[in-house]
């Protein structure tokens, strides 16, 4: 398409109010696309001048706060990340993300998402808690180290692995790919020494272990995270740890005081003189 | 750790039925493979051949071996695909237990049946 | 936020379990895993009744319970065994180096176009299926050929 063109595409919503409706259905809109609009300048021309009941979350609209993440064309987006060109197609089949309850229109409910996040314990755990408490300097990580985790730490929460995810469409326990991926992150962090408590939490039920490798969750990941890498990683360790194969290592230490710069330059001297016998006055 | 001692036990016993069930494949067919090679053997199917057999021990050892790794891993394996499926706990502890039950009757009945035709 | 009404549900369910319209083909390899394990599982408590109930009753049940599994039927259904036998343990072998994360390169800053560590391990993972294929051919030639 030109620039300068505009083109008819349909898109097909999924609508549901929870006051009215008995269950959810598809309302059609016709919308004037043009080039490089994304699925969420489309749904806010609809929001603005077609019907402005329809109700979905957005936010940044630059792919960083996670918050219209909406199933387009059956497979997972974020909306202000997929232009409408790159589809293919003249018609827009919009779904709110699977795998998370419904409220409203293309609205989830994250709450699931967030408390079984919330329940790997995704901070820095420490035995010193002294120095968790006071801190006096930093924690020393090299480059090298960092490289490690790093990749996972670009998470923003959005949910779509979870709605990608095989495990989660009938497994309502499982605790997430994002969760799985945090757990991860937390437990390669060499600052972190909180390995053992976290993996009492994956080690149940529907914990880590009813993750099988689909790689749809990395697949669909918008931020390049790589969860099931991160996942199969944290398996590696577990097993490292029960089999006691594992290196256990102390958690990296406070940077000590620096001791090989100059000393400190003396205070410079006063430019006005005064006489100390001078009287006042 | 429970579940993760499980689940090592999975890999485990795969990579030991690969190799416990490629020795009793590989003897199963060894008429053919040797025949290849012009080598006649007798049949091991036949009943002659299964009654020496059964009064060795190395293959009652290795027989017992197999059945236990297959059960285990075959009868893990099927529990989880119940357990993944349903949300209720109540399923999951009935599938449960009735796996194990599954699993010890059926151990019992192929162990039991050549030890007491070895001692016969 | 109003917490009274319950929240609909909204899981893809059994169908998305098996065919959610979107897995990559690792999904698929595992559902095939699961097929051929149930199978094989199968095949194992069939063979465990047969090599027990016929042998305590005797030589003369034996012999003629071994000359009708020489039917054709049966030797298909064995050839079917060994065929989800190969592509079980070849999988399986994968499944416990990718899973473990074995071979799937270090963890690296992303930077767009994202390539998962599946995706580039890809080209191994259909190389062990192949095998799989490959072997799956050499026992169907044996098969049709005879000597079963």
């Amino acid at each position: 398409m030109k620039k300068e063109e505009s083109r008819q595409i349909v898109f097909k919503v999924q609508r549901y109010n929870p006051e009215t409706d008995s269950r959810p259905h598809i309302d059609k809109f016709v919308v004037p696309v043009t080039h490089g609009m994304t699925v969420l300048d489309g749904l806010l021309y609809i929001k603005e001048n077609l019907d402005s009941t329809l109700s979905f979350r957005t936010s940044c609209r630059m792919a960083i706060c996670g918050s219209c993440g909406m199933l387009i064309n059956n497979y997972p987006h974020l909306a202000c990340h997929t232009q409408i060109q790159e589809l293919h197609a003249s018609t827009l089949t919009i779904r709110p993300l699977p795998n998370l309850p419904l409220i409203k229109d293309l609205i989830v409910d994250l709450t699931p998402l967030f408390e079984k996040h919330r329940s790997i314990k995704p901070y820095i755990m420490r035995r010193d808690t002294s120095e968790m408490d006071n801190p006096t300097a930093e924690f020393s990580q090299s480059p090298e180290e960092l490289e490690r985790f790093l990749q996972f730490t670009y998470c923003i929460k959005c949910g779509i692995c979870v709605s990608a995810c095989p495990t989660s469409a009938t497994d309502k326990l499982f605790l997430n790919p994002q969760a799985l991926a945090q757990c991860y992150r937390y437990c390669a962090d060499t600052r972190d020494d909180g390995e053992q408590e976290r993996f009492q939490m994956l080690d149940t039920e529907n914990g880590i272990w009813h993750c099988h490798l689909a790689g749809a969750c990395s697949d669909a990941c918008p931020k390049g995270v790589d969860p099931a890498f991160a996942i199969q990683l944290l398996k590696r360790r577990l097993v490292a740890r029960i089999a006691k194969v594992s290196t256990v290592t102390e958690p990296a230490p406070v940077v000590p005081p620096p001791t090989q710069c100059k000393p400190k330059l003396p205070f410079p001297e006063f430019t006005v003189k005064r006489d100390p016998n001078a009287r006042e006055g | 750790m429970r579940n993760s001692y499980l689940w090592l036990a999975q890999l485990v016993t795969g990579v030991l039925i690969a190799i416990t069930l490629g020795i009793h494949m590989v003897w199963m067919h060894l008429d053919t493979i040797l025949n290849f090679l012009g080598v006649e053997l007798s049949d091991p199917t036949s009943w002659i051949s299964m009654i020496q057999r059964s009064k060795e021990v190395i293959w009652v050892v290795l027989y017992t071996m197999l059945l236990s790794f297959v059960l285990y891993h075959a009868l893990y394996g099927l529990r989880n695909i119940i357990v993944e499926l349903t949300p209720s706990s109540r399923v999951k502890r009935i599938t449960t237990w009735s796996i194990i039950i599954l699993g010890i009757v059926a151990f019992a009945w192929g162990s039991c049946v050549p030890l007491l035709l070895l001692s016969r | 936020m109003r917490q009274s009404q319950p929240r609909r549900k909204n899981y893809l369910g059994l169908v998305g379990w098996v065919w959610g319209g979107n897995y990559k083909i690792e999904r698929y390899l595992y559902t095939l895993h699961r097929i051929t394990g149930l199978g094989i599982l199968l095949f194992g408590v069939i063979h465990l009744c047969v090599t027990t109930f016929f042998r305590i009753q005797g030589q003369d049940v034996w012999e003629s319970a071994m000359a009708l599994l020489h039917n054709p039927w049966f030797k298909f259904g064995e050839f079917l065994v060994v065929l989800a036998f190969a592509y079980h343990s070849l999988n399986g072998l994968r499944l416990i180096i990718q899973e473990l994360g074995f071979g799937m390169g270090k963890p690296t800053p992303p930077v767009y176009p994202y390539r998962d560590s599946l995706r580039k391990n890809r080209s191994w993972t259909m190389t062990l299926v192949g095998i799989a294929a490959l072997i799956a051919l050499l026992f169907l030639y044996d098969f049709l050929t005879g000597g079963w």
